[in-house]
């Protein structure tokens, strides 16, 4: 049984008794442990030749979770995404690294069409969204597209900023949702609500509203608020950058249990030695393009000089 | 009489006219509140949307930002009603300047208030799948909301002190009880004193109750009123996680 348990709270004050929680429902875990072990999946990309020449992937050829086909993204007369190929596959933890601009938030927000791609297509869970490839099959028109809130729906997402409603208690941000896209009645949302926060181990912080609660406690509420919308697929955009150094463990803690219980995710960060310990597939990229993918060998011998650069500057 | 015999007296003779004349004030007045509080938010969002209506926003805003009170209410007691062939009553007239005037004010109030709520709360619903107007008013319009309060309640204390031009049209507010009081009593410094303080007292109990109303929407609740709302809201998350735990 896979469970959560966060450091000791740093709220001054009342104390908290340590929660146990299961990260994943029933169902999910089924499905996790029915999926090919991430040992496995880790040790196949040695070998095993990628699906398609280009494409950021762990060679697994079973059909991926998310699937980026030539993302192009542009503001205005600038391009800052220059075709983006990239395959997530179920229960694989994808790391994107890079500097500062080079697209990785770009990235992750097309997944979750927070922004329209100009060009290329997005695909979760078999709802695919974008204008399609130039050249493609009936091209010129737009491609087949799915509902952006269709697709929303399936993946999760946690923010820098957390981003959590602070008019709401975190009982409240959670159970919203739930009602407003679940539809679940509110004491059914209430009540998962409150399983969610026992997962991250802030159940005894129900009734807190967001002010009153630390940064990293703040971000797991966010963890929750997401998780307990079952999604397919969980995005991470610097999770802890914003966080106070003594802060960042907690919500790695809770990260690492939930790659551990075999979510899906996407994670961009900066925090080297968690993606090392979590990263099926490492993505560096630099300018708008990936420039160099692999296995946790990457962090240790990268090839590319611009990867090279990086690591030199991080370490 | 002499002129420096001031009867104060008066003020207690007349209370029940001058009490009136406050009523029928705080009548139109609340009556225009309303209005214009929802004209303006839907101002607000028409001038935060597309071109051309939020040029035409703008221009209403622009046009009744600048018009004084007493020129609007003349406007449309013997303006407009002629032009429409309507007969305002001076209390509608005197309702429909404030609201007109202050829905105005009122836009510029919300919207700043609904750029004041973070873009990133409305990713977060979007991410979360929720739906556009689900996100307006369960995320953004009551942060807004809390962020515009103070500044609708001094649009209030200005609506109040606005219907005193309203006696030209003869509505009888505050200024003309005083008027007539005064054509039978000659004692303008008296009764002109006891007009301001009534404003001025007025203007004090609406910011009053203004600020325990903000007090109320505060996060965590702070006051009496706030912990007698959810109080109870937060007592069925205790139990809930006594439940649980
Ligand atoms: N909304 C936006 N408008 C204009 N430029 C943007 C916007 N968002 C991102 N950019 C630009 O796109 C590039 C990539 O940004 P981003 O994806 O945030 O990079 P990263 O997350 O890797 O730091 C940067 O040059 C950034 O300035
Ligand atoms: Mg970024």
């Amino acid at each position: 049984m896979n469970t959560v348990n966060p450091a000791a709270d740093p709220t001054p004050g009342a104390p908290v008794p340590a929660e146990k929680g299961v990260l994943i429902g029933d169902e999910e875990r089924a499905e996790a442990a029915a999926a090919p072990a991430p040992a496995g999946r880790r040790a196949r990309r040695d070998g095993a030749p990628a699906a398609q020449p280009g494409v950021a992937t762990t060679g697994d050829t079973s059909q991926p979770v998310v699937r980026i086909r030539g993302l192009r993204k542009s503001f205005g007369d600038l391009e800052v995404l220059h075709g983006i190929d990239l395959d997530v596959h179920a229960g694989e933890h994808v790391v994107l690294f890079g500097p500062s601009g080079s697209g990785k938030s770009t990235v992750l927000r097309s997944i979750n069409l927070l922004e329209e791609p100009n060009s290329g297509s997005v695909c979760v869970d078999g709802v695919e969204y974008g204008p399609g490839l130039p050249g493609e099959k009936g091209s010129g028109k737009p491609a087949k597209r799915g509902k952006p809130i269709e697709l929303r729906r399936k993946v999760g997402m946690v923010f820098q900023q957390f981003n959590l409603f602070p008019h709401l208690t975190a009982l409240e941000n959670v159970a919203l949702p739930l009602r407003s896209v679940k539809g679940m009645k509110a004491d059914d949302a209430n009540r998962k609500a409150a399983e969610s926060l026992r997962q991250v181990g802030l159940l005894q912080r129900a009734a807190h509203y967001p002010g009153q609660l630390s940064g990293g406690q703040q971000q797991r509420v966010a963890i929750a608020r997401a998780l307990s919308q079952d999604p397919k697929v969980m995005l991470f955009d610097e999770p802890t950058s914003a966080l106070d150094p003594e802060l960042v463990g907690e919500v790695l803690r809770v990260m690492h249990e939930l790659a551990e219980a075999g979510m899906t995710m996407v994670v961009v960060t900066h925090e080297l030695g968690f993606a090392r310990e979590i990263g099926d597939l490492n993505v560096f990229m630099d300018a708008g393009v990936v420039v160099e993918t692999g296995s946790s060998e990457l962090f240790d011998h990268p090839t590319d000089p611009r990867c090279q650069d990086f690591m030199r500057a991080v370490r | 009489m002499g002129i420096t015999s001031y009867d104060w007296g008066l003020i207690w003779d007349y209370r029940s006219e001058l009490l009136h004349g406050l009523l029928t004030a705080l009548e139109v007045s609340v009556v225009a509140l309303v209005i214009s509080v929802v004209a303006g938010l839907g101002l607000a969002m028409v001038r935060l949307g597309k071109a051309p209506f939020t040029w035409i926003a703008a221009i209403y805003i622009n046009v009744f930002r600048g018009m004084p009170a007493l020129v609007t209410v003349i406007w449309i007691y013997f303006g407009v009603s002629l032009v429409l062939g309507i007969n305002f009553t001076v209390f509608q007239a005197g309702v429909i300047a404030l609201s007109l005037l202050y829905s105005a004010f009122m836009a510029e109030i919300f919207r700043s208030a609904l750029q004041a709520v973070p873009h990133g709360h409305r990713e977060a619903g979007q991410a979360l799948g929720m739906r556009d107007t689900r996100i307006f008013f369960s995320v953004v319009a009551p942060q807004a909301f809390k962020i515009a309060l103070p500044n609708v309640g001094s649009m209030f204390i200005g609506m109040i002190k606005d219907t005193s031009t309203f006696t030209v049209i003869g509505l009888l507010e505050v200024v003309r009880v005083v008027q007539n009081v005064n054509a039978q009593t000659f004692q303008p410094f008296v009764l002109y004193t006891a007009a301001a303080a009534i404003y001025v007292l007025v203007a004090f109990a609406v910011d009053l109750l203004f600020r325990v109303g903000e007090g109320a929407f505060s996060t965590p609740p702070k006051g009496v009123v706030s912990k007698m709302l959810r109080g109870r809201k937060q007592r069925r998350i205790e139990a809930l996680v006594a439940e649980l735990a």
